[in-house]
């Protein structure tokens, strides 16, 4: 049986899966990179050609495999490389996040922001941000398949 | 069985009949009776001696409109009689590209409400013999003696919560309508989860979820799961594990409900279906009031003619996480 926030074992950091665009948010992340501001290493990157890319079920996933926190980030709404995707995923993941919340997932486990190219600085402050709060609230237990194991 | 209702199966008969048996329609969907009084299955009439088990009474609760998924492989016209439920589904195919509008023949049933018979049961307090019906009472027969309940009291919750029992969609109305009915409450239950923390929720629908076989008879029946290739089949990528775990059924359970929102018709044959009783009309109106709430109010099922509203967007939407 799985448990929901589960103690916070010593040394406990969390594991946090950030799918970012490719011509907004990841290029946002190469900036922080490149101006040399630091994020936390708690943050895994996995790119997706847009954020009306994400099948809900890449969440879900990452729930089950070990995250304790997902983010996406996209362009800013009206600057979607591909024009509309980010419409779509607004309204996708607004519907998306509110039913992970209703199965009893903290709000701050799943969120969106929107994050361009030239905001290497916001890249950096919303990636801290997320794992701060995450490190407060605890690790996930919520879906987690009890096969998985963190490797050491 | 109610003299109203055999009169209108006789009804319904003789004008199916006329389009059966004159050749405008290769099939007609309907229901007969099956091994028990208390359930009426799919009836699929070919011919006259098909249309002589033809039944119309308060037991047709299943949805006929998924069947014609199947049967317009065959069939060049199918006829099909529909409930306010039945209907609804009709149009979510039909917006799913999944039916051929003049392919169909739909014979519109305004619906009294189905009864259950576990409810019926309860209240006969006995083993149930049978029943009858007239003007808005049911009487139980048991061994024992007889008894008289409200018909509303022995709705099948689907149906009690039922806002369109009128089709929405016909070539033909066969009986009179029913009427929309007002003030439904269907989100009770979902607000009630809302006042939980995320953690008791969480235990909640652990719970649950914990009986599901997946089987997969709620997608069976469910006219928005009409894919040729479900994501729990799927092999590659294995979205869907089989393993009997509580995160591989809250896969299921919230994919299955988000792949509705916006498009489930909310006719609660998913619940019905189940053979463990899981809750999923909690899980679809949850999406149902949500979406409506953020993106205007949209009824799946009603307007063939209107996006549904994830397939649309506004610029200035709202979101539901803290940047707009
Ligand atoms: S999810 Fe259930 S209530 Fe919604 S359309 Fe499908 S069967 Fe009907
Ligand atoms: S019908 Fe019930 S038991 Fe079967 S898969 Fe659906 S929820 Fe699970």
């Amino acid at each position: 049986m799985s448990v929901g926030v589960k103690e916070k074992a010593a040394g406990w950091e969390p594991l946090i899966v950030a799918f970012c665009c490719n011509w907004c948010s990841y290029a946002g992340g190469d900036l922080a990179g490149t101006s040399r501001l630091t994020y936390p290493s708690n943050v895994k990157v996995i790119r997706v050609p847009c954020s009306g890319r994400m099948n809900p079920m890449f969440v879900l996933r990452a729930f089950q495999r070990g995250a304790d926190g997902v983010i996406v980030a996209g362009c800013h709404p009206g600057d979607c490389h591909y024009s509309t995707g980010n419409y779509s995923a607004r309204r996708r993941l607004s519907a998306f996040k509110r039913l992970v919340e209703f199965a009893g997932f903290e709000p701050e486990r799943f969120e969106v922001r929107w994050i361009s190219s030239s905001e290497g600085d916001k890249f950096a402050e919303e990636m801290t941000g997320i794992t701060e709060r995450i490190k407060a609230l605890g690790p996930n237990g919520k879906m987690r398949d009890a096969r998985w194991q963190k490797k050491a | 069985m109610a003299e109203k209702s055999l009169k209108e199966a006789e009804k319904i008969r003789e004008i199916v009949g006329q389009d059966l048996l004159g050749g405008r329609i290769g099939l007609l969907l309907g229901w007969e009776k099956g091994h028990y009084w208390w359930q009426s299955r799919p009836l699929f009439a070919k011919n006259e001696a098909d249309l002589e088990k033809l039944t119309w009474d308060s037991f047709c609760v299943i949805n006929l409109s998924r069947y014609l998924l199947e049967e317009l492989k065959e069939h060049g016209k199918v006829g099909v009689l529909v409930k306010g439920c039945d209907a609804r589904a009709f149009n979510r195919l039909l917006q799913d590209n999944m039916v051929a509008r003049d392919r169909v023949v739909l014979y519109g049933l305004p619906c009294p409400g189905m009864l259950d018979y576990g409810r019926l049961n309860e209240e006969a307090g006995g083993a149930l013999i049978s029943i009858s019906e007239s003007n808005g009472s049911v009487t139980l027969k048991t061994g024992t003696g007889e008894k008289s309940v409200e018909r509303d009291q022995v709705l099948m919750k689907k149906c009690a919560e039922c806002v369109y029992p009128d089709p929405v969609v016909y070539d033909q109305l066969l009986l009179s309508p029913q009427g929309k009915k007002e003030g439904v409450e269907r989100f009770k239950s979902v607000e009630d989860l809302e006042e939980l923390t995320p953690d008791e929720r969480f235990a909640y629908w652990e719970g649950e979820l914990s009986r599901c076989l997946r089987c997969y008879a709620c997608r069976q029946v469910c006219p928005f799961c009409s894919c040729r290739e479900c994501f729990v089949e799927q092999d590659n990528p294995r979205w869907q594990g089989r393993a009997y775990q509580p995160g591989e059924n809250f896969m299921f359970h919230l994919v299955r409900a988000y792949h509705g929102t916006g498009r489930c018709i909310d006719c609660g044959e998913c619940e019905r279906a189940c053979p463990v009783d899981i809750p999923l009309q909690e899980l679809n109106r949850k999406l149902i009031k949500d979406i409506n709430q953020l993106y205007g109010d949209y009824e799946a099922g009603v307007d063939a003619e209107a996006d549904p509203p994830l397939l649309t967007y506004r610029p200035d939407d709202p979101a539901a996480f803290s940047e707009k």
